[in-house]
């Protein structure tokens, strides 16, 4: 579905060349979840842009459904860390601002109607006229998923996304993403810098080295769905999992944080 | 407002007017005037309606300048705010140009012009064309890119881009521009008649100049204050309803 062959990419500027990531083979399937964790600054946001095609690699090839990325890809629906919502529109306007462009036009009262099943979707009955000002963090985490699972995109790429948000609501959050993602067999690539998150969600767990990334492990996780984010961090299969990549992974986190 | 303050604002307005009074009883009213001239000759012009001709005048210039000078400042500033070559290549010009106090402009327009309503809208317009320019441009920058790319993976094709994020998005710089720019179109008028015209509160007031009439030129600069402050108020009301998701945040 998704497949990095050697794709690398480095920037520059004022004359110095910046690594961002180092060539790098990946495969993708369809409807997986992969987590991809790593050291901050380890190029695991430029693998989304990549994927999403606001980049092109500086050396090798990144393909989608076969297809080598040149331009945006429209098949994909990004979530970043820092919440896009326009702040001018309320939650409603927010989550149908998709359905209002002319590649996905949509009538008017259908529009409307996949609006407000969405907004129930995510819980966000009864804030549709709000402003994303007047919205709590993960509200407007929420607010963000809906505008992008409205528009039925086959990946979803997603960068820390639950980053800013408190213990308690990231596992929630958590909860409502598998439920949302394995009922309409979405695929994922996941970008997280919390080991316990990623092995929580994924099929595959991705651990990056630090700048410049690499791949260092990719670990299959095998706890059967659907899964009890709740209480999986307490069995045994999940504390011998979080030991073993932990321990690839501190490595890096030391080099990581050099600064 | 608390209710005392209030008064005190009264008491302090009308300790004002008295001294003024006092003052023009003192050193005589030739130079000083006082209230009581000030509000029989205000009263007198609009009883007669002699001075809606002159207040629409300023006012209809003002207007008329404001409008042409905000909508080329906007299509002028996303044009150069969007693409880096035109910006490039006018940035010397532009700042040429204001660097020159704008208003220096008036002889050069009113001889080219005449001395009708034409000139000073022209001038007004110019001047607010820049302060417009210059925040839209600024707007444009501060847009965040993360929101374009969010409409690009959507599938938006660049208008719609520009349409539902782009210009959105410096309204808030778009609307303090015209904010700032406001005194600037009431100044721009009335200096613009001062310098030459037929009707106009600039040119009342210049008039009344040469002709040592104190008192009218206290009325007339009374007029202009009240123009002002109504002016300044309506952009408010008007930037207050436009971005009203904003006035909500916490």
């Amino acid at each position: 579905m998704i497949s990095l062959s050697d794709a690398g990419k480095q920037f520059s500027a004022r004359g110095k060349t910046l690594r961002a990531l180092e060539p790098l083979t990946l495969d993708v399937a369809g409807q997986e979840f992969i987590a991809l964790v790593g050291p901050s600054g380890c190029g695991k946001s430029t693998i989304l842009n990549l994927i999403a095609g606001l980049l092109r690699p500086s050396e090798g090839t990144v393909k989608y459904d076969g297809v080598v990325v040149t331009r945006p890809n429209v098949r994909v629906g990004y979530i970043t860390q820092k919440d896009t919502l326009l702040p001018w529109r309320n939650v409603q306007d927010n989550v149908g601002l998709a359905l209002e462009l002319k590649i996905r036009r949509t009538s008017r009262a259908a529009a409307a109607a996949r609006v407000a099943a969405m907004i129930d979707l995510v819980g966000l009955k009864g804030f549709e006229r709000h402003y994303p000002s007047e919205l709590s963090g993960g509200m407007r985490k929420r607010a963000a998923l809906a505008r992008t699972l409205i528009y039925e995109p086959e990946t979803l790429l997603m960068d820390e996304p639950f980053g800013a948000l408190d213990a308690q609501l990231r596992l929630l959050m958590m909860d409502e993403l598998q439920r949302l993602t394995q009922a309409r067999r979405i695929t994922v690539v996941f970008v997280t810098h919390d080991l316990g998150e990623a092995i929580a969600l994924a099929d595959r767990v991705v651990i990056m080295s630090a700048r410049p990334g690499r791949i260092r492990r990719i670990r299959e996780i095998s706890i059967p769905r659907p899964r009890d984010i709740f209480k999986l961090r307490f069995t045994a299969e999940f504390a011998q999992l979080y030991e073993e990549l932990w321990n690839e992974l501190k490595d890096e986190v030391v080099k990581g944080t050099d600064v | 407002m608390q209710r005392s303050t209030f008064l005190w604002q009264v008491a302090f307005g009308i300790g004002l007017l008295g001294a003024w009074y006092a003052c023009g009883l003192v050193f005589g009213v030739a130079w000083i005037s006082s209230p009581v001239l000030v509000a029989r000759k205000l009263a007198a012009w609009l009883m007669t309606g002699s001075i809606y001709l002159h207040v629409m005048t300023t006012l209809t210039e003002m207007v008329v300048g404001l409008i042409i000078g905000v909508v080329l400042g906007v299509l002028c500033g996303l044009l150069l705010g969007m693409s880096r070559l035109v910006a490039t290549v006018l940035r010397p010009i532009i700042f040429a140009i204001y660097s020159v106090p704008l208003i220096s402009l008036a002889p050069l327009l009113i001889m080219i012009f005449g001395i009708d309503m034409l000139p000073k809208i022209v001038l007004v317009a110019t001047v607010v064309f820049f302060l417009v320019l210059f925040n839209t441009m600024k707007g444009v920058e501060m847009v965040d890119p993360d929101m374009v790319d969010v409409l690009k993976l959507m599938g938006a094709r660049w208008h719609e881009s520009f349409w539902k994020v782009l210009l959105p998005g410096c309204m808030v710089w778009i609307l303090s521009g015209v904010k700032v720019a406001l005194p600037y179109a009431l100044v721009a008028a009335t200096v613009g008649e001062m310098m030459a015209a037929r009707r106009g509160l600039g040119m009342l007031l210049s008039d009344s100049g040469q002709k040592f009439d104190v008192t009218a030129i206290y009325a007339l600069l009374l007029i202009l204050t009240v123009l002002g402050l109504l002016v300044a108020e309506t952009g408010t009301w008007v930037e207050g309803s436009l971005l009203r998701w904003r006035r909500k945040h916490a």
